[in-house]
C-alpha cells in the first residue's frame, strides 16, 4: 500500500494535535500528597543498628513465615550482601564504609504514593491511611509489574507457585498496628533503632538527633523527600550510596511520574478511531468521486473522438466518391473526345 | 533497480552488520575505558616530585607540565661527586632555588634553559654509557604521568627546634630575622623570634622576588643552605633529599627529645586573662588565670595557640567586630568549640580521646553550659589568700593558682559507688545482668586521673557519675535508669528512649567508643536463659 509523504504527514499530525485536546488530569497525582495527616512509619536509625537480626527473626515469627536456611543468630550471612526473599519480608545487611560498619534493615520503604500501587492495573495494593501499603493476593495475576515499578526493588514473587501468584512484603504489621501494638521489628529491637510513631514526629525526631550529634550524623533524613516520600526513615553516618542506597531518585513521586501520559490515554482511545476513521473515510470518498469524474471524461472524449472520426470517415469517402465520379466523369471524357476524333 | 525480495535482503544483512559492529566496538570500548583507567593508577608514589609550572605565568601552556624527580638527580649526581652546584647557582652566599639562574627571564629563554641544559646532561650521559633521562619531549612532557606525590608537609616542633637551637650553640640569630622596612635590610631583634610562618606565608607575594617570599621558597632556601654546608664541615646536618623531610618514613626517623627543655624568650609563666581593653579600663568579667608554664608542655608548637604572633591574645583579638567584620573577636578566640586553637576548642577535642569519648560522646556539643563550669575558669578570687608583698588583684591570682591545683587534684571521690548492681526487671530472653558498677567506676576514675584537664574539671566527687546518670543534677545517689526510661514511644518524649534501648544504647554505645570489643556480644553482659518467655503475642 503506498501512500504519500503529505498524506502521511497530515494524519500523525492530527493524530499528535488531537492527543494535546484535553484539560490536565486532576487525578491525586498532579498534586502533591504529602501522605494522610497522621500515618505511621519507622525511623531507622543506623548509628545504632548492631546487626544483631532479631528484627528478621521477630518478622519471621509475626507473619508465620518458614524457617530460614540459616538460623537468625547465625551472623556469617552478613558477610554477603542479600536482598527481600519471598520467605524473608526483611533483612539486614552489613557494610564497611569509610568511617566503620555499618548495618541496615531493608524492608519495603511504605512510600507515600506507591510506585507498585500505581503500576498495578488490578489494584492489589492499597496505601492505607495508616501508613501501610498492604497487598491482596486474591486479585493478583503474577504480571510482575510492581516489582519492575519499585525504585527499591522490594517485591519479591513467588516463583514456584505459578499458578496462585503472590508477591511477598512487608506489610508495616498492618493487621497489629491498627490494633495500636507495635510491628514486630520494631517491638523486638534491643537497641531502639527502630522508633514507630507519627511520620511527622519522626521526622522531628531526627531533626533532633542531627542537630544534637552533628558530627555523628549526616545532615539527611533519607525517605523525607526521597520518592514523593516514604514512611520509612533512615539517619545515617556516612553518606547513604555508601550503604546502597539510591541517591539519584529525585522527589516526584512515581505515579506523578506517569500521570501525564496516562492521562492522555482516554483521550487517545476516544478519539483517535473516530478521527482517522473520519478522515480515512472522507479521503476513500473523495478518491471515489475523482475516479468516476475521471471515467465519465474519458468516456466523454472517446465519444467524442469517436464522432470526429466517423464525420472525417465518411468526408474522406465523399471526397473520394467524388474523385472517382470526376476521374470517371474525366474519364468517360477523354474517351468520348477520343471517339470524336476518330 | 533491484528487485524486492533482493533489497529486502540487502538491508536485513545490512542491519545485522550495524547491530554487530555497534555491539562489538561497545564493548570495544568499554574495554579501552577501563584500560585507561587502569593506566591512571599511579604505579609510583614519591615525595621529591617538582612540577615545571613557572612557564604558565607566561599564559596558557603549550604542552603539559614536566615532571622532575629531585632526589632521583641528587642520588645521580651524588655518584659522580657533584653537588648542588651542578644546578643551582649561588648569589649573596646563598644557593638559588632556581635552575641555573638567579633571576627570572623570557619564555624563550627560560625554554632555552630547561630544554637545553636537561638535554645536555642527559644526552652526555647517555653517550657515556650510563642510564640517563629523556632527550625526547613528551618524554618529559608526559600526557599522562603514572607518578603521584607522596610528599608530606614538614614542620618544626618543639623537640626539632630545640636540636637545632642546641647545634646552633643557642645563637639565635643564625634563623630568626626581623625586617627593616626602610633600610630593605634584615636584622636580628632580640626577644621577638618567632616562626618563620608570621610573616612566610604558605601563598607568596605577587611574585617570589617581591618582599616576602613564601614559606617554601624561605625554607628551603633557609634550611638546604645550612645543611649543606654543615655538611661541606664534615658535621652532622639534616637532610639535603626531599625525602629526608617530606617522606613520611624518614619523618618518623627524626630523633624525637622527650622533655624539651624550656627555651626563655620571656614568656610568662602564670598569666591573668582579662578582658579590659588597654585604656586601663575595668574588666567585664572575672578574670581567668591561666598556667601558660603547663600549657607550653601540653603542646608541640606555639603555634598551636599563638596563630599569627607570640604577643598576649588581646593584642590582636578585639573586643568586639562590630566595626571591623574580618578580625575574630576577644569571646570567640577563646570560646569557640569547634577550632582547636581557642581553650574550649582544644579542651573540647581531648575529650575525643578514647578514654574519654565513652560519656563524651553522648553529650551534646551545642549544649549551653552551666555557669558552675564558666566558673572552673573565671574564678572568683579567694580574698584570704592575700600575699603580703603585692595587694594588686592580679597578684593575688597568681599566687593563688598553683594552690587551687593541689585542692582538685589527688583522689576525691569519697562516695560509696555500689559494688553490684542487679538489673532484673527485663528478664525474658536472657539471665538479670549482675552490672559491676564500682569496678567501672573506679576504673573511669583511674582513667581520669591520668589527665590533668580531665581532674581539673570533674572537680566535684559526683561529677563522674553524671556520664551515665544523664540529665540529673549531679548528686551522691543518682536517680536509677528506670526512674526516667519506662516504655518505649512514648509521646511525650519522643527523645528518651524506652528501658530496654536506654541501657543497650547506654552500655553498647560506651563499649564501641572506648573500644572495649570483649563486651560487644549479647551473652557477655547476660547469659541466655533456659526457659525463654516468648515476648510478642
Amino acid at each position: 500500500m503506498s501512500i504519500s509523504r503529505r498524506k502521511f504527514l497530515g494524519w500523525v499530525g492530527a493524530a499528535g494535535l488531537s492527543t494535546t485536546l484535553r484539560r490536565p488530569a486532576h487525578a491525586a497525582t498532579s498534586k502533591h500528597f504529602k501522605g494522610y495527616p497522621d500515618s505511621f512509619g519507622v525511623l531507622h536509625d543506623m548509628e545504632l543498628c548492631v546487626g544483631c537480626r532479631k528484627c528478621e527473626e521477630a518478622c519471621n515469627r509475626v507473619n508465620n513465615l518458614p524457617p530460614p536456611d540459616k538460623p537468625f543468630d547465625d551472623l556469617s550471612v552478613l558477610d554477603k550482601e542479600r536482598r527481600t526473599t519471598p520467605k524473608a519480608f526483611t533483612i539486614v545487611n552489613r557494610y564497611t564504609t569509610s568511617k566503620n560498619t555499618i548495618y541496615r534493615k531493608i524492608q519495603c520503604n511504605h512510600c507515600l504514593e506507591p510506585a507498585c500501587a500505581s503500576a498495578c492495573f488490578v489494584k492489589a495494593y492499597t496505601k492505607t491511611k495508616e501508613g501501610a501499603v498492604i497487598y491482596d493476593e486474591s486479585v493478583c495475576v503474577g504480571c510482575r509489574l510492581c516489582m519492575i515499578a519499585c525504585p527499591f526493588g522490594i517485591p519479591t514473587y513467588e516463583y514456584e507457585k505459578a499458578l496462585e501468584p503472590r508477591i511477598r512484603k512487608s506489610t508495616l504489621c498492618y493487621p497489629r498496628i491498627i490494633k495500636g501494638l507495635l510491628p514486630g521489628c520494631v517491638e523486638v529491637c534491643p537497641m531502639e533503632a527502630l522508633t514507630f510513631g507519627k511520620r511527622k514526629d519522626l521526622i522531628k525526631i531526627a531533626r533532633e538527633r542531627i542537630r544534637r550529634y552533628p558530627d555523628r550524623y549526616v545532615d539527611h533524613i533519607y525517605g523525607e523527600h526521597e520518592m514523593g516520600g516514604t514512611a520509612y526513615l533512615y539517619l545515617s553516618g556516612v553518606p547513604f550510596k555508601e550503604l546502597g542506597m539510591r541517591e539519584d531518585l529525585g522527589v516526584t513521586p512515581a505515579p506523578e511520574l506517569t500521570a501525564a501520559a496516562l492521562g492522555a490515554v482516554p483521550m487517545v482511545i476516544g478519539l483517535w478511531p473516530i478521527l482517522l476513521t473520519g478522515i480515512y473515510a472522507i479521503t476513500k470518498r473523495n478518491k471515489k468521486i475523482a475516479m468516476l469524474e475521471k471515467k465519465a471524461a474519458i468516456a466523454d472524449a472517446l465519444e467524442k473522438a469517436g464522432e470526429e472520426a466517423r464525420l472525417k470517415l465518411s468526408e474522406v469517402l465523399a471526397k473520394d466518391d467524388k474523385d472517382k465520379e470526376r476521374a470517371i466523369d474525366e474519364a468517360v471524357k477523354a474517351a468520348l473526345e477520343d471517339a470524336a476524333k476518330n | 533497480m533491484l528487485k524486492g525480495k533482493s533489497l529486502r535482503l540487502g538491508a536485513g544483512i545490512s542491519v545485522a552488520i550495524v547491530i554487530f559492529l555497534v555491539g562489538f566496538m561497545g564493548a570495544f570500548k568499554v574495554r579501552a575505558l577501563s584500560k585507561v583507567s587502569d593506566d591512571t593508577q599511579p604505579s609510583m608514589f614519591r615525595p621529591d616530585i617538582i612540577t615545571f609550572d613557572n612557564m604558565a605565568a607566561f599564559g596558557k601552556l603549550e604542552k603539559t607540565k614536566a615532571i622532575f624527580l629531585h632526589d632521583q638527580h641528587t642520588d645521580a649526581l651524588d655518584k659522580k661527586n657533584k653537588d648542588c652546584t651542578a644546578c643551582h647557582k649561588t648569589e649573596n652566599g646563598r644557593m638559588s632555588q632556581k635552575f641555573m639562574r638567579l633571576k627570572d627571564v623570557t619564555r624563550e629563554e627560560l625554554t632555552k634553559i630547561y630544554c637545553d641544559n636537561c638535554t645536555q646532561c642527559h644526552t652526555e650521559m647517555m653517550a657515556s654509557g650510563e642510564k640517563a633521562g629523556p632527550v625526547k619531549c613528551d618524554e618529559c612532557h608526559k600526557e599522562r604521568p603514572l607518578i603521584q606525590s607522596s610528599r608530606v608537609p614538614m614542620g618544626f616542633d618543639k623537640s626539632l627546634h630545640f636540636r637545632h637551637y642546641r647545634a646552633q650553640k643557642n645563637k639565635c640569630d643564625r634563623c630568626h630575622h626581623e625586617y627593616d622596612q626602610k633600610n630593605q635590610k634584615l636584622f636580628y631583634a632580640k626577644g621577638k623570634e618567632g616562626t618563620c610562618r608570621y610573616c612566610h606565608k604558605e601563598k607568596p607575594g605577587k611574585d617570589d622576588t617581591e618582599k616576602v617570599i613564601s614559606m617554601r621558597f624561605a625554607s628551603h632556601l633557609a634550611c638546604i643552605d645550612c645543611h649543606q654546608k654543615t655538611r661541606a664541615q664534615h658535621m652532622d646536618a639534616g637532610p639535603l633529599r626531599c625525602a629526608g623531610c617530606h617522606d613520611q618514613k624518614e619523618q618518623r626517623k627524626i630523633e624525637k627529645i622527650d622533655h624539651v627543655p624550656r627555651i626563655k624568650r620571656g614568656q610568662p609563666d602564670n598569666v591573668i586573662i582579662k578582658t579590659g581593653d588597654k585604656k586601663g579600663k575595668e574588666p567585664r568579667m572575672m578574670r581567668v588565670p591561666f598556667d601558660h608554664k603547663a600549657h607550653e608542655e601540653y603542646n608541640d608548637t606555639c603555634r598551636v595557640c599563638h596563630l599569627a604572633s607570640l604577643k598576649a591574645c588581646n593584642s590582636c583579638h578585639p573586643l568586639t567586630t562590630v566595626n571591623n567584620g574580618k578580625d575574630i573577636s576577644l569571646e570567640t578566640a577563646f570560646h569557640k568549640l569547634e577550632h582547636k586553637s581557642s581553650c574550649m576548642g582544644c579542651h573540647e577535642s581531648k575529650k575525643e580521646d578514647k578514654n574519654c569519648a565513652g560519656c563524651h560522646a553522648f553529650i551534646e556539643k551545642t549544649r549551653n553550659q552551666e555557669s558552675s563550669t564558666c566558673l572552673r575558669c573565671h574564678m572568683v578570687p579567694l580574698p584570704e589568700r592575700t600575699g603580703v608583698l603585692s595587694t594588686s588583684k592580679a597578684a593575688k591570682m597568681a599566687r593563688m593558682m598553683p594552690q587551687i591545683w593541689q585542692e582538685t587534684f589527688g583522689s576525691i571521690y569519697k562516695i560509696t559507688v555500689p559494688k553490684k548492681v542487679i538489673i532484673k526487671n527485663l528478664v525474658n530472653l536472657y539471665e538479670p545482668v549482675e552490672f559491676p558498677h564500682r569496678k567501672i567506676f573506679n576504673t573511669l576514675v583511674k582513667q581520669a586521673n591520668t589527665s590533668k584537664l580531665a581532674q581539673y574539671f570533674h572537680y566535684n566527687e559526683t561529677t563522674l557519675c553524671i556520664g551515665c546518670h544523664h540529665n540529673t543534677p549531679s548528686a551522691g545517689k543518682p536517680p536509677r535508669c528506670e526512674n526516667c526510661h519506662a516504655k518505649p514511644f512514648d509521646k511525650n518524649y519522643l527523645l528518651r528512649p524506652g528501658i530496654r534501648a536506654s541501657y543497650h544504647q547506654q552500655c553498647i554505645g560506651c563499649h564501641q567508643i572506648m573500644g572495649i570489643d570483649k563486651y560487644l556480644s549479647c551473652t557477655a553482659c547476660h547469659k541466655e536463659r533456659k526457659q525463654k518467655i516468648a515476648k510478642i503475642e
